[in-house]
């Protein structure tokens, strides 16, 4: 058994700046867990204080139901991956792997036998006696893991292992991950920036911004059910549309979105949850994600800008009114001329469309305080 | 959502036991790190001993002290400013300051821009191999020890010397530099150049090789010839260096040593090559050693160093960015 | 590639760049002689007869080759006695001086030092304000360290200046994350140190421990005012005896001036060989770690 459990984790540098705001997470056993957000989000830091490397400036975190706030990094049972891989650069391969097991002074024998075990999972036992320096990127990120793994932490943390990587090679070990995950069976903490990597590794995910968490959920949560406009933006490529200025209409009991002068008669579940909130007409910024647009059909129309044939879908910027749209159309049955400079209509399902509150950001069917992990700053629109 | 706050306040404020954590975290932040206090210490044991304590013996320039003396007893007869009193008064006082003062405005003048040249020069070179083994040439001297180099120069400069055999040659006098007082400025000045121009370049040319090609390449492609790219591309380049060089060169034009001086002098140039720091040796540690009189001396030098420091800083600080501190 | 380049730009030249090009060379060139010239005419003159170095015959190349010079100064006592004493004192200062400087630039690189600012202030201010010669004098007669080799090593084994540097060195080339890998695989301050900190900072070792020992060997000062006993005396005094010492007594006849340049002057040039052999020796093999040396205490911590 290994969770986490981290309450109002907070990070002041200085008494001045706050770089993590009262964090409340709890990590299953053997859950992946993905920390996403943009730079300076407060993701690394907030890792990094699991990992001891940071002091905690308020709030409590257990490991394994033990407060170790006050513990030193090398007893609080974790092991991490740096984004580097901070291998000792004058330790060859196996010294590497070994370094950690010396010092906890292991014998020699158990040693030979947990590296060679790792080395032989990570496929990298040619190059036990080689210096970090005469190894590929690739190989130096599997010795970093591995390094890691011979402990056999309760935690494993990974401050964005792969952004060092290229594009080819990141897809590679990202399903080496994926893979290992199977074998080594235990709790993962993954720092990245890169939201693909966020939605294929994790279990749940947990988006930050600005020192605080957004939303934790699984990626099916955080993609269909974003709790406010960070969120809708940050996750899903390529990025939602969204309308700004649109109106949440109550016209005889039924709620209306009002795109652009379009009205669309909202869903069944989204009229009872409206309802529920008893949520007044008000202004709206309403979001589609471009693979949620359908056009040759509806009342919306727009002028394709740039339109990118893909294979099995078309990549598809144009400009309705003063908003840019992106949709994703995919090519099968395509019927409509989507070349450069058409007009075409086009639409989406009522249930589709997200409702954000135009003063809030928050999100007007989603939003709650179960999936809200806490009072991020108000995020009036998706900015990068 | 004003109840979640409160929800998540809450447990925040049952942690009550605040103080004693941050007690523990203090001893643990200690314990942590007191490895590095071990480790500093031997360093801070020498600077005490050789850098502060002599700070501290500075207490003798406003007493009336004699050798063996406590610095600090009931004894010790404080006598104000006394001993400054009696330097400003020494008919040796403006000869000093001025000596000092020439030797250094005049080495600062010529030896401050030659590095930056010879930097520039040199990076503006064609053959990269051929800039390396002058850089190399031009370092050597730096290693030559004050004495090997004076020696050098009363070899050179001696009244039977190269200088005066080739002279000799030409019909002109022989002369005995070392004992001429016009020639103590231009020897010591011009032998330190001599010594130390490839050394004190090393700095700039790491500067100027840190500057982006693609600059270089922009410049050409504008049209800009090689002097014109020193001159634009180069120069700003090192701009920032040069102004804390100044500065610091600034506070030191007070500062000379004695040294060089020392092994320099003889009775024939005693006149003008007699410097503050020269005269606080001799007063101080030769003859019938006058430790107050000499270390008030010192302490007026170190003074006017400090103090030219600071104005150097400021209007460097006020006019630039740059600034040392 | 680069040579391509090179080959690339040649053709863009302009003649008024070609003329640049050729003066900057020559102006060099006549640097690089006005600097090798008198290096070059010690030894040329060490080697040649001394009648012939007075009369001024010898300017371009040996005349008479004549090794006397060289004989005499074997049967010098003190000058072997001197390079002894300098040796011992070279080596227990670069061996002394890197046990203190080392470790104290690492402590000083690290952000949890305790009382780090304050330590910085402590050291920066020696750096602009000292007690003179007169105090130093006291602390060191006070210490008893008066006619001790101690007074010459002691001294010698800390130079802020260098201490910066290695601080600055630690910063700029040791990254954090390997630190905190180390802290995670268990390692404390003392083993990070030793094992993950000193492996790496070969450099800077070679960098400080030339600096030092450069700096002891050519140094005299501190000799001449703390030691009396002339067994104790460094090679540097023994060479200032003969190469300066003579020179300020200069007097009398021009007859008897010439007598003594024909009685020491070889031995002037061949002692200045002698006592800059090995550093001049060592010199093209490390002046690429003297320079890296200046160029990391350039980068601004």
């Amino acid at each position: 058994m290994s969770e986490v459990v981290m309450k109002g984790l907070k990070k002041v540098y200085d008494n001045k700046v706050t770089a993590v705001h009262d964090v409340n997470l709890e990590i299953k056993d053997k859950e992946f867990i993905v920390l996403v957000g943009p730079s300076g989000c407060g993701k690394s830091t907030t890792l990094r204080m699991v990992a001891g490397l940071e002091e905690i400036s308020d709030g409590e975190l257990y490991i394994d139901g033990k407060l170790v706030n006050d513990v030193a990094p090398k007893d609080r049972d974790i092991a991490m991956v740096f984004q580097n891989y901070a291998l000792y650069p004058h330790k060859t391969v196996y010294d590497n792997l070994a370094f950690a097991l010396k010092l906890r002074k292991e014998s020699k024998e158990v040693i030979d036998k947990k590296v060679r075990e790792v080395a032989e999972i990570l496929d990298i036992t040619q190059y036990l006696s080689r210096k970090p320096k005469a190894l590929s990127g690739g190989q130096r990120q599997r010795v970093a893991i591995g390094r890691a793994m011979v402990r056999d932490p309760k935690v494993f943390l990974m401050d964005e292992p792969l952004s060092n990587l290229d594009a080819k090679l990141r897809n590679q070990m990202r399903a080496e991950i994926i893979k290992l995950r199977s074998r080594i069976n235990t709790t993962f903490m993954y720092v990245t920036h890169d939201q693909t990597e966020a939605m294929t590794l994790g279990d749940r995910i947990v988006i930050m911004k600005d020192g605080y968490v957004n939303q934790i959920g699984t990626p099916q949560e955080v993609f269909n059910k974003p709790v406010n406009l960070f969120v809708a933006g940050f996750i899903g490529m390529p990025v939602m549309n969204f309308f700004d200025n649109c109106k949440l209409l109550l016209e005889d009991g039924k709620y209306y979105a009002e795109i652009r002068g379009v009205k669309f008669l909202l869903s069944e579940f989204q009229q009872k949850a409206l309802a529920q909130n008893n949520t007044q007409p008000c202004e709206i910024v309403a979001g589609i994600r471009p693979q949620h647009v359908t056009v040759g059909e509806g009342d919306l129309s727009a002028k394709i800008e740039v339109s990118e044939m893909m294979g099995s879908e078309y990549n598809i910027h144009a400009r309705c009114g003063t908003d840019e749209v992106v949709m994703l159309i995919p090519t099968v049955d395509l019927t409509t001329d989507v070349s450069m400079g058409a007009t075409v209509n086009f639409t989406t399902r009522p249930h589709l469309i997200q409702l954000f509150d135009r003063e809030s950001g928050k999100n007007l069917i989603w939003y709650d305080e179960e999936s809200a992990a806490n009072d991020a700053p108000v995020c009036k629109r998706y900015d990068f | 959502m004003e109840t979640k706050a409160a929800k998540l306040a809450a447990p925040a404020k049952q942690r009550a036991p605040k103080k004693k954590m941050s007690k523990e975290r203090r001893i643990r932040y200690l314990k942590d790190n007191s490895p590095y206090l071990l480790m500093i210490l031997p360093a801070v044991l020498v600077v005490f001993l050789f850098n502060y304590l002599p700070i501290y013996g500075v207490l003798i320039a406003f007493q009336d002290f004699m050798p063996g003396d406590k610095i600090l007893s009931d004894s010790t007869i404080w006598v104000g400013f006394q001993n400054f009193e009696r330097f400003f008064s020494d008919p040796q006082f403006w000869p000093l300051m001025q000596n000092t003062f020439l030797i250094c405005i005049i080495g600062f003048v010529i030896g401050f821009p030659l590095p930056i040249i010879i930097s520039l020069m040199l990076n503006a070179m064609k053959g990269k191999k051929t800039a390396k083994v002058l850089q190399t040439i031009f370092n050597g001297p730096h290693f030559i020890s004050l004495v090997v180099l004076v020696g050098m120069l009363t070899l050179f400069f001696g009244r039977y010397g190269l200088v005066n055999n080739i002279a000799a040659h030409f019909g002109g006098e022989r002369y005995s530099y070392f004992l001429e007082s016009r020639a103590f400025r231009p020897m010591y000045i011009l032998s330190s150049n001599w010594q130390d121009f490839g050394w004190s370049a090393i700095i700039y040319i790491a500067a100027l090789s840190n500057v982006d090609p693609q600059q270089h390449e922009a410049a050409i492609l504008d049209g800009a010839t090689r002097f014109q790219r020193v001159l634009h591309v180069d120069l700003p380049a090192i701009m920032p260096m040069i102004s804390v060089m100044l500065i610091m060169s600034i506070g030191g034009l007070m500062g000379v040593g004695y040294e060089k001086a020392l092994l320099m002098q003889t009775d024939g140039n005693l006149q003008v090559s007699e410097l503050i720091s020269t005269y606080v040796y001799k007063r101080g540690l030769t003859g019938v050693p006058d430790q107050a009189y000499a270390t008030a001396i010192g302490l007026f030098n170190s003074i006017i160093n400090v103090v030219l420091l600071i104005i150097a800083n400021t209007t460097s600080k006020k006019f630039s960015e740059n600034s040392l501190w | 590639m680069a040579k391509k380049e090179m080959k690339k730009m040649a053709l863009r030249d302009t003649l008024g760049d070609k003329i640049f090009y050729t003066i900057n060379a020559i102006f060099l060139g006549l640097v690089a002689l006005i600097v090798l010239y008198p290096l070059y005419f010690i030894v040329i003159a060490a080697i040649s007869d001394p009648d012939a170095v007075l009369a001024g015959d010898v300017v371009l190349y040996p005349v008479k080759l004549n090794f006397d010079g060289f004989v005499k100064i074997m049967e010098r006592k003190d000058v072997w006695l001197g390079y002894r004493n300098t040796i011992i004192y070279t080596a227990l200062t670069v061996i002394l001086s890197i046990i203190v400087t080392v470790p104290a630039g690492w402590a000083l690189s690290r952000n949890t030092l305790p009382g780090k600012k304050a330590f910085m202030i402590y050291f920066i201010i020696p750096m602009f304000f000292g007690g003179g010669l007169i105090p130093f004098y006291n602390v060191m007669s006070s210490l008893k360290l008066v006619n001790t080799i101690w007074a010459i090593v002691l001294p010698s084994i800390l130079s802020v200046w260098n201490l910066f540097m290695t601080k600055t060195f630690f910063q700029s080339s040791i990254p954090d994350t390997l630190i905190e890998a180390a802290t995670i695989d268990g390692a404390g301050s003392f083993r990070i140190f030793g094992e993950v900190v000193l492996p790496l900072s070969k450099a800077i070792i070679a960098v400080m421990a030339l600096y030092y020992a450069v700096g002891q060997w050519n140094s005299y000062f501190n000799a001449m005012i703390f030691l009396q006993n002339e067994n104790l005396y460094p090679l540097q005094l023994v060479l200032k005896e003969i190469l300066i010492a003579s020179e300020s007594t200069v007097g009398g006849s021009g007859e008897t001036i010439l007598q003594q340049y024909r009685l020491a002057n070889q031995l002037k040039y061949v002692s200045v060989i002698v006592s800059s052999v090995p550093v001049l020796l060592l010199y093209p093999f490390v002046q690429k770690y003297f320079a890296q040396g200046v160029m990391i205490g350039s980068l601004k911590g």
